[in-house]
């Protein structure tokens, strides 16, 4: 901090006369008392007052208070007990691994069920390759999840005429042994026939 | 009103290179290239004939996915175009004159006579059930003669079933009742005399319940 001059000093406490002082030191002095009237003019109210001014304005209207609720940050503190936060992570886990079997989007007119069920003891992966998967593999993929051998899937299949076969561990064509309607597929081998019938017709069936 | 035709004319002209080479992308790529540019002849040509494509790329698909030679491609994709000429013909015969021929049926009827039915007994079959889509009634027949049941006897059953009221897929449920007596052991005249008394009385197959809905819509794979 930089000391004022004793003559500046006298000029500012006393009242002498600026005229003695150099011009610096005057502009000095025009800046300190800029300064002071500053000072002076903006008082800063101690807390008691700023208190009774609140108290003393008019109590905003409902709708405001709503709207102040709504819009400004609040403390939230949640107290959980460890036993409830374990329940909780039970059912969301049970919510998670057994999604509800409710009604689901039902069928339209255009589309039936088709389950397809195959015995390959042996296999490691069956897929249903079809007119209705473009010939491609990997799209119907049948499953084992008892391990017996039965592999089964059930899809949704547009009405009409479907071919398909079974596709054993990605490389062996095989005929579906139960689906009762074949026909030549052209290449030496039997592709089984599914007629989807419409949902809206008597028994929605398949195959 | 130009607009309107110039968008409508514009509209045309960008679903015609689908038409006729819609087929090409679905199988370049997949279908060896020796035997793309005969299959996409016979597609083509199918198109321009008004025959449905749809089951002739199918099978050019298939064959690749089966790993089936370039010839052996190409001459079933023949023989498919061939089914679905002799398919329109007849699904032509009983389409009355004004209205056009409904491809799907076309598409069914095919598919008939792909599993062995003789193009003469479909058209005697089709002529006997004037006003019928012969389709379902074909592969009637057609299930009943795979269970070894003689071709005349199976016809004559399902024209009594259409007799009685049956139409449509609902004559598939007459065969499948002659294939359970069947299965039950009764021989096959004796299992054609048991559905004849049920008629028009033969059971749907059951309805899929919303629980197989809903796991079938929930695609394995």
């Amino acid at each position: 901090m930089r000391s004022l001059d004793p003559k500046t000093h006298r000029v500012l406490d006393e009242g002498g006369n600026p005229a003695a002082l150099t011009l610096e030191e005057q502009r000095q002095v025009q800046r300190l008392q800029a300064a002071a009237r500053l000072l002076a003019a903006a008082a800063v109210p101690s807390v008691a007052a700023r208190v009774m001014a609140a108290l003393r304005q008019p109590r905003p209207s409902p709708a405001r208070r709503v709207a102040r609720w709504f819009t400004e940050a609040h403390a939230v503190t949640l107290e959980v007990r460890p036993i409830w936060s374990l329940a909780l992570a039970a059912v969301l886990a049970v919510i998670a691994v057994f999604p509800a079997h409710g009604p689901g989007p039902a069928l339209s007119t255009q589309e039936g069920v088709v389950q397809f069920v195959g015995r390959f003891p042996s296999a490691h992966s069956v897929d249903v390759v079809g007119s209705f998967t473009d010939w491609r593999p990997g799209v119907v993929r049948l499953r084992d999840d008892d391990h017996d051998g039965t592999w089964d899937g059930s899809v949704v299949l547009p009405v009409g005429h479907h071919e398909y076969m079974f596709v054993v561990d990605g490389e062996q064509w095989v005929t579906d042994p139960l689906a009762g309607r074949y026909v030549a597929d052209g290449f030496g081998r039997q592709n089984a026939l599914l007629i989807v019938r419409p949902a809206a017709a008597a028994g929605s069936g398949s195959q | 009103m130009t607009a309107v035709r110039v968008l409508a004319a514009a509209l045309v002209a960008a679903s015609l290179p689908m038409q006729s080479g819609g087929g090409s992308s679905r199988l370049r790529g997949r279908v060896p290239d020796e035997a793309l540019p005969a299959v996409d002849s016979i597609v083509a040509s199918a198109a321009a004939a008004g025959l449905p494509t749809e089951p002739l790329i199918e099978k050019a698909l298939e064959g690749a996915a089966k790993k089936a030679p370039p010839d052996r491609i190409v001459s079933a994709v023949g023989a498919g175009a061939e089914r679905l000429r002799a398919a329109y013909a007849l699904v032509a015969r009983g389409t009355a004159p004004n209205a056009s021929v409904s491809l799907s049926e076309v598409e069914a009827v095919a598919a008939a006579l792909a599993r062995g039915l003789d193009t003469e007994l479909a058209n005697h079959l089709a002529a006997a059930l004037p006003g019928e889509p012969p389709g379902p009634a074909l592969h009637a027949v057609a299930d009943l003669v795979g269970h070894g049941f003689s071709a005349d006897s199976s016809v004559d059953l399902i024209v009594a079933a259409v007799q009685s009221g049956l139409r449509g897929m609902r004559l598939l449920d007459a065969a499948a009742s002659a294939i359970l007596e069947l299965q039950r052991g009764q021989t096959h005249a004796a299992a054609l005399a048991t559905v004849r008394r049920q008629l028009p009385d033969v059971p749907p197959p059951p309805r899929p319940t919303p629980v197989n809905v809903s796991h079938a819509r929930r695609l394995p794979g």
